[in-house]
């Protein structure tokens, strides 16, 4: 379809263009410099009775505001014969000649344009535009009449998997990841290009048919063998039949994938980690999906400075240890309320304490500073001096699936065990209280002053603006729902994983190899869980 | 500065009575929020809690029934406007109403007080 607007704008475009367009659109639609605002904010109400709003339009031929509810800018027009005005709220164009809104293409891409570039000084990111099927789409559709609906009840998306001999691993991260929203829309709608040399192959392909089969409305179970074999091939320490760890073959399987999703993707430049706020360069559907960034702040107890670093992660491994170093580091640091407890220096745990018992709890002990301790002094940058200091994690950046790992098998230099704590997670969690900019406010508000930070040269620019997380006009959202659940049944030698995935937003099911049974939310929340994948409930437009 | 006068203005005249205050004091927090590019910031806001609600589809569904309704030649902006806009304001959930006027008054009360 397109737009061509009304005879009346079609003369007025071929007299005039669309620039007198363009200026009352920059002025007063979207004003994007501060000049245009406050001329915006003095000169905007009708001519007639003063208002500022009831629909609030300006003539496209002569300097005039009027209301279209007190009927001011139709007297102007007609009395004038100025028939084309523009509605100051959303830019359209009113032909009061034909009685009617008119749309014109180019005039909406000017629109476009400018509120583009409107939302971007105003550090609110890509503004919504509802998708629209391109030609091609609107084609396939046409040529094939036959429609499946999606209706309550339906079970699509879910197909049983056959253990091929210990391979319940693999069969529960599949579940979960073929029940990942964004990834599933991403192989259904065939966004996934091969390289004619690597197709013989390549792993994404395998998965991307995978993900047609499991959607193909097919009940009968399915056998991984193709992608088993793959593995084998692309991860070699895990080939064999003997057991593996579900979360070492997830994050394997993430490799793989991005690996081969960089491989066909056209070239990108390849220089990893140059740029702090952006630790992921990679535009794969991996990275894009699974990757955060995890801001680790230490901080110099002699001077202050503060070193920040972001690294790139897939998933958040949690301890639920009971143990937490404490004792001879707690006293000295006001400030800090930590009992230290370590979560990848641990070794000699001493002090009983009770252990964390929700996810929350997991998260708090994650990102609380840490200090490191006199047998651990750092390098200081800032003072040039060995000094003691403390290390704390954040999140810089969420990923859009937050995978968290909860650390039930204990490899201690005297005891291997399995812990089988029960730690509650909620079914919507908010990660709001764990972003780099939430905590930065509160603890590291003194040390930012003397900060030799890199990040904080940045802070002040419009585009924070939207990344802080607090203020009452923050737009970042961070809430994230549950979508599936991995158990481990059993211990530590010998045992059997099963998934509930989360089907149809609100449906769950426990998948068990090639037995698919009916679950409930409760089941899924009372049960011990391993790996717990949250996906984000809201997206960034981009 | 001249900001800082116009909200102080306006919070005096919630104080003073008289008829006009209310007329008054819109316009002049109006004026801020325009300036400021907090009133964009703000409707954003707005959209985002409506298009994550559901609302936008909803509203999407009346209009397009409405122009069914009428045959699509013989409709007019006003029309659609007057049968949908009184569905549209009920249908607009207390939480986002909650959210934006807590929100707001917060905003406010700290331009005020600073």
């Amino acid at each position: 379809m397109c737009d061509i607007g009304c005879p009346h704008l079609q003369e007025l475009k071929s007299t005039k263009g669309v620039e007198l367009y363009r200026i009352i659109f920059s002025s007063f639609v979207a004003a994007s410099s501060s000049v245009a605002r406050k001329r915006k904010a003095i000169h905007c109400f009708c001519f007639v009775c003063k208002s500022i709003d009831y629909r609030l339009h300006s003539c496209l031929q002569c300097v005039y505001f009027g209301c279209y509810k007190g009927h001011h800018i139709q007297d102007h027009a007609k009395h004038k014969k100025h028939y084309l005005a523009v509605e100051l709220s959303h830019g359209n164009i009113l032909c009061v000649a034909c009685g009617t809104y008119v749309y014109d293409d180019e005039f909406l891409n000017v629109a476009h344009e400018l509120m583009v570039r409107t939302g971007h000084k105003l550090g609110m990111g890509a503004l919504y535009r509802p998708w629209e099927p391109s030609a091609k789409v609107l084609e396939l559709l046409r040529k094939n009449p036959r429609r499946r609906k999606i209706v309550p009840g339906v079970a699509i998306g879910l197909r049983g998997l056959i253990n091929l001999g210990n391979t319940c691993f693999m069969n529960c991260i599949v579940q979960a990841l073929t029940h990942t929203p964004l990834l599933r829309d991403h192989f259904l709608t065939e966004e996934h290009v091969c390289r004619p040399e690597d197709q013989a192959g390549c792993l994404v392909c395998e998965v991307s048919t995978l993900f047609q089969e499991f959607y193909s409305g097919n009940k009968g179970p399915l056998t991984l063998h193709r992608l088993l074999h793959m593995i084998w091939t692309h991860a070699r320490h895990l080939a064999g039949y003997e057991q593996q760890d579900a979360h070492e073959f997830f994050i394997a399987t993430l490799d793989v994938l991005h690996r081969h999703c960089k491989a066909s993707a056209p070239a990108l430049p390849e220089n990893e980690n140059s740029q702090p706020d952006n630790p992921h360069q990679c535009t794969c559907i991996i990275d894009t999906i699974f990757t955060g960034g995890l801001q680790s702040d230490v901080v110099c107890q002699a001077c202050n400075g503060v070193s920040t670093t972001i690294d790139p992660f897939w998933d958040i491994s949690l301890d639920l240890g009971t143990s937490a170093r404490g004792g001879n580091n707690v006293g000295d640091e006001g400030s800090f309320n930590s009992v230290g407890s370590d979560l990848s220096l641990s070794g000699d745990s001493k002090q009983a304490n009770n252990g964390p018992t929700t996810l929350i709890d997991c998260l708090e002990r994650f990102t609380r500073a840490e200090h490191l301790g006199s047998s651990a002094k750092i390098k200081c940058n800032n003072c040039q001096s060995y000094q003691e200091s403390t290390k704390q994690l954040t999140m810089k950046k969420l990923p859009v699936v937050a995978s968290f790992h909860l650390k039930r098998f204990e490899h201690s230099s005297r005891l291997h065990k399995k812990i089988s704590t029960y730690i509650s997670f909620p079914e919507q969690l908010d990660m709001t209280p764990f972003m780099s900019s939430n905590r930065n406010n509160r603890n590291l508000l003194n040390s930012r002053t003397s900060s030799s930070s890199s990040s904080s040269s940045s802070s002040d620019s419009a585009g924070d603006w939207i990344s802080s997380g607090s203020g009452p006009l923050s737009l970042s959202d961070n809430r994230y729902s549950l979508f599936a659940v991995i158990n481990h049944l059993g211990t530590l030698d010998a045992g059997h994983y099963t998934a509930y995935v989360r089907q149809q937003n609100n449906h769950w099911f426990k998948c068990d190899d090639h037995m698919i049974t009916r679950a409930n939310l409760q089941e899924v929340l009372d049960s011990e869980g391993y790996l717990l994948f949250y996906h984000k409930k809201l997206m960034e437009f981009q | 500065m001249s900001r800082r006068r116009t909200i102080d203005a306006s919070y005096d005249h919630i104080n003073n009575d008289g008829k006009e205050k209310r007329g008054v004091n819109k316009k002049a927090v109006n004026q801020h929020l325009t300036i400021e590019g907090d009133k964009e910031r703000f409707k954003e806001l707005l959209r985002r809690r409506l298009t994550e609600c559901g609302w936008r589809d909803e509203i999407r569904i009346l209009c397009r029934d409405a122009i069914r309704d009428k045959g699509v030649h013989n409709v007019s902006v006003d029309d659609i406007v007057e049968e949908v806009t009184p569905v549209g304001r009920a249908r607009v959930p207390d939480s986002v109403k909650k959210e934006l006027l807590q929100k707001i008054k917060s905003y406010l009360y700290e331009k005020a007080t600073k």
